[in-house]
């Protein structure tokens, strides 16, 4: 099983967390909606497995390029 | 009398060259992962298809007798090959050979003007850099007595910048790259690393040591995360050296020849009346959330024919040679996920783009979802006005067609910067579409700030004003004042597109040949 980490590819704010630890999720589903110039951009993951850990809150500040999920897949 | 006994000298020397900087040289290469020149050329080129030129080039030691005792070949290997049946020059340094250093010849073979950017611009034919030198040493003043001033010689940058107006030039960066070869690899139309292998900087690491103290590895200081995905220094970027040759002659197969030629066309077995279902669904209802442009991009152009450029750098935007029913046009989208909007990298990247296009005569497809420029203080310490005009001052000096697919958002100066008012003006709107000088949210206080502050309930009256102006907002109300030349059912824009596109090639036709640009860009 492989540590798979999902990284918001954009700065902005969490406007949403839709997943929650111990979802099966697939390639393309959303974990996190980021809000960034008043858009909803969502963060995506490239990768099937199970979900281990969301690394963010509603409304706190995200980077480009930081880690906001933990996937075992 | 025979002339065979130099024949097989000839041969013989032949054979030294082939041997590049020796058994030893050429195995330490290989451990590296890397391919030697002549292993790379005889890989981007059609198979059997190189004729090389300069071989015997090098250093020769000779017995009293005059008899040939060793041989160190120019460290650079050059000629002419095909591409897909099409002419091209191409060369190289040979690392194995002193880091492919210059050797003091009579004449430069290549990388940095040379025989080999003589013949792709005296023959019009594409030129192939494959970079792996570092530059200049030292050691050159120990050699001939005496430093140089910077592009001494009869060869310097004077060669390449004047390809640049007339055929494609492609560099790779296939290792370490300092110096004078750094700056060839910028001078070309579009640019590949090999990840891992290549790096490119101004200055290695010892020099950024001495200078700052930084100890940095050169990866860290000039690898793919650095000069492709950050600075869109060098465009793309190739898992490995096959995957890089790969890229080449796909890159290659959109350019033409040259400018006086237009792109070549291929069959298409894409039919051009392709409606795809999903384009009807694929922008939500809410103009706040994201959508995935590279696949509505990819339903619209000819099946596996999107091949992007700069895909990590300036992310906002999305630039991808393309074909419609197997002609060669330029995409350029706005990408939602990263907001669409027009940041500096972003601008950078449409300008440089739209200018290679037409160049060489490819037609621009914009699909557009841009909200503005990027704001904040960041962004005008960036001088975002200043990009953003430059991006759109390229814009009005092309001469290709250009058709404007307004997808959902386009506004303010950012938004003028996707639209073509020199030529046709042909804006085909999505319904999802929206225009205008700023979006109606942000704009509805600054306008009417002295009537929403003098109502009794002023959120109220904000309110009732922005409702009044999105009814006026509608497309279907813009293209009934023929505002925009159609609006259309978004599932019609790949056989709208083919039907115009097919039509317009007389007219490129009429326009081959170098294009001078008057002005002073902003």
């Amino acid at each position: 099983m492989a540590r798979i980490e999902v990284k918001s590819e954009i700065t902005g704010t969490v406007w949403q967390v839709t997943a929650k630890p111990g979802d099966k999720v697939q390639s393309g589903d959303t974990l996190v909606v980021i809000e960034s110039m008043k858009m909803e951009i969502p963060v995506i993951t490239e990768d099937g497995g199970t979900l281990q850990e969301i690394l963010v809150k509603e409304k706190e500040p995200v980077a480009e390029g930081q880690v906001v999920a933990i996937l075992e897949g | 009398m025979s002339w065979r006994a130099e024949i097989e000298e000839l041969r013989r020397r032949r054979q030294l060259a082939e041997a590049c900087g020796g058994p030893d040289a050429v195995a330490r290469h290989h451990a590296a992962g890397k391919l030697t020149v002549r292993e790379r050329i005889d890989r981007v080129l059609d198979p059997g298809s190189f004729r090389e030129v300069g071989k015997l080039a090098g250093r020769g030691a000779y017995d009293k007798a005059g008899n040939l005792v060793k041989f160190e070949p120019a460290p650079y290997v050059m000629g002419l090959g095909k591409i897909d049946g099409r002419p091209v020059a191409i060369g190289g340094e040979d690392y194995t050979i002193r880091a492919g250093t210059g050797f003091g010849s009579d004449r430069r073979k290549g990388g940095q003007g040379g025989f080999v950017e003589d013949l792709a611009y005296e023959y019009r034919i594409p030129l192939i850099n494959l970079i792996d030198g570092t530059g200049g040493t030292v050691n050159t003043a120990k050699r001939k007595g005496y430093t140089v001033v910077p592009g001494y010689g009869q060869d310097g940058f004077e060669r390449s910048v004047d390809l640049m107006g007339i055929v494609p030039v492609v560099s790779a960066v296939m290792g370490t790259t300092a110096g004078g070869p750094s700056a060839r690899a910028i001078l070309a139309h579009w640019s590949i690393m090999v990840a891992g292998a290549g790096q490119i900087f101004a200055a290695g690491p010892p020099v950024v040591e001495r200078a700052f103290g930084q100890k940095l590895t050169k990866e860290e200081l000039g690898g793919a995360r650095i000069a492709v995905d950050t600075a869109g220094t060098i465009d793309n970027v190739a898992e490995d050296e096959e995957d890089c040759f790969r890229h080449i002659r796909r890159f290659l197969s959109y350019m033409p020849t040259n400018v006086w030629e237009l792109p070549p066309q291929v069959a298409c077995d894409d039919p051009v009346d392709r409606c795809e279902d999903a384009l009807a669904d694929l922008v939500p209802r809410s103009n706040r959330q994201a959508y995935n442009m590279k696949k509505l991009v990819e339903m619209v152009v000819d099946n596996g024919s999107a091949f992007e450029i700069q895909p990590t750098f300036g992310r906002a935007v999305i630039t991808a040679l393309a074909r419609m029913n197997g002609k060669a046009v330029g995409i350029i989208a706005n990408n939602p996920m990263f907001g669409g909007i027009m940041d500096c990298k972003a601008a950078r990247k449409q300008g440089h783009f739209v200018e290679l296009c037409d160049m060489f005569n490819l037609p621009l497809i914009f699909f557009a979802d841009v909200p503005g420029l990027m704001v904040g203080a960041e962004s005008e310490a960036d001088a975002i006005l200043r990009e953003g005009v430059r991006a759109r001052y390229m814009g009005l000096q092309v001469c290709v067609p250009v058709f404007s697919v307004i997808v959902r958002k386009c506004y303010g100066v950012a938004g003028g910067s996707v639209i073509d008012r020199r030529g046709l003006n042909f804006k085909i709107a999505w319904p999802s579409a929206e225009w205008g000088s700023l979006p109606v949210e942000g704009g509805v206080k600054a306008a009417y700030r002295r009537e929403i502050e003098n109502a009794p309930d002023p959120p109220q009256r904000e309110k009732e004003i922005e409702e009044e102006l999105r009814q006026l907002a509608s497309p279907f109300r813009t293209a009934e004042a023929f505002a925009v030349e159609d609006l259309i059912d978004p599932r019609e824009t790949r056989p709208y597109l083919c039907r115009f596109i097919d039509a317009l090639q007389p007219r490129l036709k009429t326009q081959l040949g170098p294009k001078y640009k008057a002005g002073v860009r902003p």
